[in-house]
Parts: C-alpha cells; structure tokens; sequence
C-alpha cells in the first residue's frame, strides 16, 4: 500500500486567490464586488503575477481559470524532466463545463470560440503550456456530491499509469452571460472557481517549498469529497 | 501526510456484454451490422438551417422515420433528441443483457455517459428565442442528461459523464472498466450521444473542416470529414458473469499531443503513445493486434496522422484496418462507443468493416487499409482509437476468447 501525496495546492474563487504556501489573498478593492457578484470580465492573469503568458488573452474563461489556478501552484514544470512530464496526468472536473461559452458562441458563432466549447479544452492548454503528455481526463460532475477528481488521480498512480497527476476543479460561469440568456438559474447556479492540486506518490516534491497542509483547505474542498484526510 | 491507496490483487477482468445504437444506418445494431457487411454508406445531403442562410450539407442524419418513431413513444422528451437517442440505444443494450441486468441489484449498476455536447439543440433554439421544453433546456447539461439517463434505466450504482472532446467515447469507457475494477458497481452501461445541430455545424464551418461532397477517409482525395448522430450503448460486466467465448476490455490508454488546440500533432506521437499505453496496460506486443479500427475523419490531417502513428507502432507490418466514417459520418462523443459496438460485431461475426466512400487509397496510409469487408477465421484482438480537439488521444484493446 502506498500513499497519495499532494505537493501543492490553489484557489482562486470569489473569496480571493492564493495557494497552499500564500494562504488566501483578498482580490483588489476594485474588483472584489465584481468577483463576488460572478461579473468575471476583469479577471486577468495580470492581478496574479507580471508574466505574460501568450496564449492567455485567447482562452476562454474556463481556460483562464484552468490557467491560473495551474500557474498559481508555482509549480516549474519546465524543471522537470521530459520522463516525468511524459507520465504527468491531467484530469479536471466541472459542473458547468464549458456551458459560459457554449453560450456565447451559440449567440455568435466565432471561429476563435469554437475549440473552446469543449470542457476538456483546457486540458489541451495546459499540456501545450507545461509540454504534459497525459493520461488525460475530463469529467462533468453529475451532481452536487460530485468532486471525483482526486479518486481518479488516485487510481492512474495505484496503477502506474501516471507518477503525478495535475487535478483541476474548475466552475467558470460569468453571471452576465447566464443572465443574457434568461438561462434557467438552476442549471447553471454553481458560482465560479479555479483549484488545482498537484499530487503523486513520491514524498520528494517538484516544487522548492513542500506542500503546506492546512493553509488552503478550501481548494482541496472544491475537489475532493475527503479535505480534511487530505490536507 | 497522504491518503493510502488500496492495493488491488486479482483485479476482475471486464466483458462487454452487449451493446445498442442508433445512427445514420437507423435503429439497433443489426442496421448497422448490415450497412458493414454491405460496405453502404448511410450518408446524406439535406439543407440546414445555419444562422440566417441554409447550408447544404452530407452527413450521417438518424433517418426522419427514425426520429418520429421515437418521439411518438416517448412524447415528455419529444424536443430532447439527445435523451431519445440514448435512450434508445441503452434499451437495445438493456434488452440484449436483461439476464444479467435483472440479476443484479440497482444499487451495484453504474452509469456513464459520453458527450461533446448533449442536448446541444436546445440552446441553438434558446437563443434563437423558439420554444423549448424545461427538460430539453436541462439536458443542455451533460451532467443532467447523464443523471436522467441512469434514472430512466435504473442505474443507482455511481454516475459518471465524460466530456473530452472526440476521446469521450473512449475515455467513457475506460471508467466504466474502472467502476467495476473498483468494486463500486457490478455492471455499468456506458453510452455515447450527440447530435448534428446549427452549433455543431457552424463550428466545423468554421474550421473549414468538412467535405461538402462526404467524407473519404484515408483516400488520396479526402478533403474533410462528415458531421455524424446517433447513440451507442455498451453494456460492461465482470468477465465471470458471462459464459465463453467473452470480449475482453483487455487494456487502453490516453494522451495528449501537447502541441495543437485543434489540429493533430504532424508526427503521430501522441496518438502512438496512447496506443503503447494501452498495449502495455493489456499486456500484448504489436503483432497480437488484428485490426485497428481507425480513427479516420476524413481530414487531410487527422489521417495522414494516424497513418503515420500506425506504422510509428507496428513499424512494416501494420495489420489490416479500416475507418468506418463513411458509413455514418463523425459522430463525436458517440464515436467511440459506435465504433467499439462496431468491433465487437465484427467479432462476433469474423468480418473485418472495410472503408466505405474509399476511392483511391492515399499512398501515404499503410497498404494494409481495407477498402472492403473482409471475412476472417478468428478475430482475436482489435485496437480501437480515437482523437479529438486538444490534441487528445485514445486507445482501447478488445479481445476475444477463443471459442
């Protein structure tokens, strides 16, 4: 029997950002009503850090969240071997999925949105920006228990198909584009989210600092049903 | 500070044990088997409606007649195509495997649903302001269609729904094999389902991806893919539960190009590194295999790809293959699972599906691509693959036992 082990942890949420090192910061006063009310039009890589990354301003938002929840692990994927990346899963799970988009695009169908009508779209994106190689896999929570993320990471490193495993709980819905739509509130009233884990079997982390427990118990909440056992 | 994972021992091995579809060739598998050992393509051109023009378009359509008899038995979700092709599809599965389904007991039966896009229809009609049911609008959610569905058969055991671009099919059914390796259910009806809309079809207009005359997989010629519909269902058991000679869900595996969003990487890699996860995991060397069941669009990239990830794995001696788009076009998140009910016919009937549509083989696709059906003694292993938007890939290895 050996043990799953998380190396690090974040969130960005209504309530603010931050990862298991940082703890939960508050957004910026200007934006923070906004954030808490879903209107996500301001939500930018730029509140988080000073890079740039290029393919950002394409994504769409559940790509955005994806992103930056990934990048907030502060993680140095590009540190870690072309073997370990090769074994490196990636697996998300969402609610709404790609609903935010879907949206959009059946109002205006625009090339540029297209590839990004797809929930396991974001996958593609951070595989391309981290060079992972998989196993992948994207799941649509069917209910409110939900949250099986982590138990499927579990299973590809109890069967040696991944060494570590990039977890992702995203819910990316902009209440403007919902209520555009007169979209029944119900299906969609999940509020938004980005979390990330990063988790494997070995004890050796990938990331300088070891994984604090504790400090950001709610992005372990977001994606899976066991927090407390986990952090 | 971790969780401790179970160390499985013995891990049961997974049966198909039968399987339905609705599609382009009509209702139930028998339609389907027949248009493959006919080698017909069940394609055809209609006039849709796309924004403020009409487009005309061949695709893999579920016939009109098709539709109607279905909506007239099931009339609460007569605007919900989705949950009727499903539905569909699942009873024919559910009426193949009843001695087995009525053995076991609700709560040890799971569910997974393989989707792009659901009940997608239904929003192309919110935005245009048409009337739309509230069940329709609830099965614009993957998730919702998924926990209707398992309701609607009496799946009570764990609900999953996978959305993963054109791997759905497969990735849906490697955790319905993992449900049951987990011990969390004893049988899982995994089923695939979507539609040709206005959304889907403005979409691939606007890759430019489609072949207005019809699809030609891996011919010289082939300029596009086929928008395909329908359902497929496949019924998962532990191997123990069936009697011989089973079809094994021997092994598979997933990757990701990590190179395009919408476009399959150049050299294959990341499809051949699915398809060596999945050998592994089945523990079977390249010269076991006896057929793959092609992935095969029709697009110029997507199999130039895939030829080159086959002879990437199996080097000279790719074995026979085929692409069966032709026959009822692209299919999506249904793909998967069509196609792997398609194989498991073709086992059970010792014929391997030929490529229909195939004018002049691309010299770039291996030799050994199958233009016509091809009758054989024993069918033992089949690699089955898909890839999808986001430069994913998948493999699946079926086997089956020896009579």
């Amino acid at each position: 029997m050996s043990n799953l082990v998380i190396h690090a942890a974040s969130y960005l949420g209504p309530e603010g950002f931050g990862n298991d090192q940082t703890g939960l910061r508050a957004w910026p006063a200007v934006l923070a009503g906004n954030l808490s009310r879903g209107e996500l039009e301001g939500l930018h890589w730029s509140l988080l850090s000073d890079s740039d990354p290029s393919r950002f301003l394409r994504m769409d938002l559940m790509c955005r969240l994806g992103f930056m929840a990934a990048e907030l692990l502060a993680v140095n994927f590009d540190a870690l071997s072309d073997t370990r990346r090769d074994r490196l899963g990636v697996c998300v799970e969402s609610f709404t999925g790609s609903l935010d988009t879907d949206i959009r695009f059946a109002q205006t169908p625009r090339p540029s949105i297209f590839a990004y009508t797809l929930p396991s779209t974001v996958i593609g994106e951070l595989c391309i920006r981290y060079r992972l190689k998989g196993p992948v896999l994207s799941l649509i929570s069917p209910d409110a228990a939900g949250a099986s993320v982590l138990t499927e990471a579990a299973e590809w490193l109890r069967a040696s198909d991944a060494e570590m495993v990039l977890c992702l709980g995203i819910e990316a819905i902009n209440r403007s584009t919902v209520n555009a739509l007169s979209f029944p509130e119900k299906l969609s009233a999940r509020g938004w989210h980005g979390a990330a884990l990063l988790v494997g079997l070995a004890e050796k982390s990938p990331r300088e600092k070891q994984f604090t427990g504790g400090a950001l118990v709610d992005a372990c909440r977001k994606l899976c049903s066991a927090p407390e056992r986990a952090c | 500070m971790g969780i401790a994972l179970e160390t499985a021992v013995n891990e049961p091995a997974i049966a198909i044990a039968g399987g339905g579809a609705v599609c382009a060739t009509g209702l139930g598998l028998a339609s389907l088997q027949r248009a493959v050992a006919a080698n017909t393509s069940a394609l055809q051109r209609r006039e849709l409606v796309v924004g403020k023009t009409s487009q005309s378009i061949v695709a893999g359509f579920v016939p009109d007649e098709t539709v109607a008899q279905l909506r007239a038995a099931d009339a609460a979700h007569s605007d919900s195509r989705a949950f009727l092709f499903a539905a569909a599809a699942l009873r024919e599965a559910a009426e193949n495997t009843s001695d087995i389904l009525d053995s076991i007991p609700p709560q040890r039966r799971g569910f997974v649903l393989s989707t792009t896009k659901a009940n997608i229809e239904a929003l192309d009609n919110l935005v245009r302001r048409q009337p739309v049911s509230a069940i329709a609008q609830r099965q614009i959610q993957p998730s919702f269609l998924a926990t209707d569905l398992a309701e609607a058969f009496d799946c009570r055991g764990p609900v999953q729904c996978v959305s993963a671009a054109c791997i759905s099919g497969l990735s849906a059914l490697l955790q319905g094999t993992a449900l049951i390796r987990r011990g969390l259910a004893d049988v899982v009806l995994v089923a695939g389902v979507d539609l040709i809309s206005q959304f889907v079809l403005s979409g691939f207009n606007s890759l430019k991806s489609l072949d207005p005359e019809g699809c030609r997989p891996f011919d010289q010629s082939r300029i596009g893919l086929s928008l395909g519909e329908g359902a497929a269902a496949i019924v998962l058991v532990k191997r123990e539960l069936l009697s011989s000679p089973a079809i094994l869900i021997s092994g598979g595996g997933t990757s990701n190009d990590a190179n395009h969003l919408t476009g399959p990487s150049r050299d294959g890699s990341g499809l051949a590194l699915a398809i060596q996860r999945a050998l592994t995991k089945a523990d079977f060397t390249p010269e076991q295999i006896d057929y793959v069941n092609a992935h095969g669009t029709g697009t110029p990239y997507n199999d130039a790809m895939e030829s080159l990830a086959l002879r990437s794995v199996f080097g000279d001696h790719v074995p026979s293959f085929s692409s069966n788009k032709g026959i009822f076009g692209h299919t999506l998140g249904t793909a998967g699972i069509l196609e792997t009910a398609l194989c498991m016919t073709a086992m059970q009937n010792n014929l391997l599906p030929g490529t229909p549509r195939l004018r002049e083989r691309d010299p770039v696709a291996p030799a050994s691509l199958l233009a016509t059906p091809q009758p054989a003694v024993h069918v033992k292993r089949i690699l089955k693959m898909n890839c999808g938007f986001g430069g994913t890939n998948a493999a699946v290895i079926l086997e089956q036992e020896q009579p």
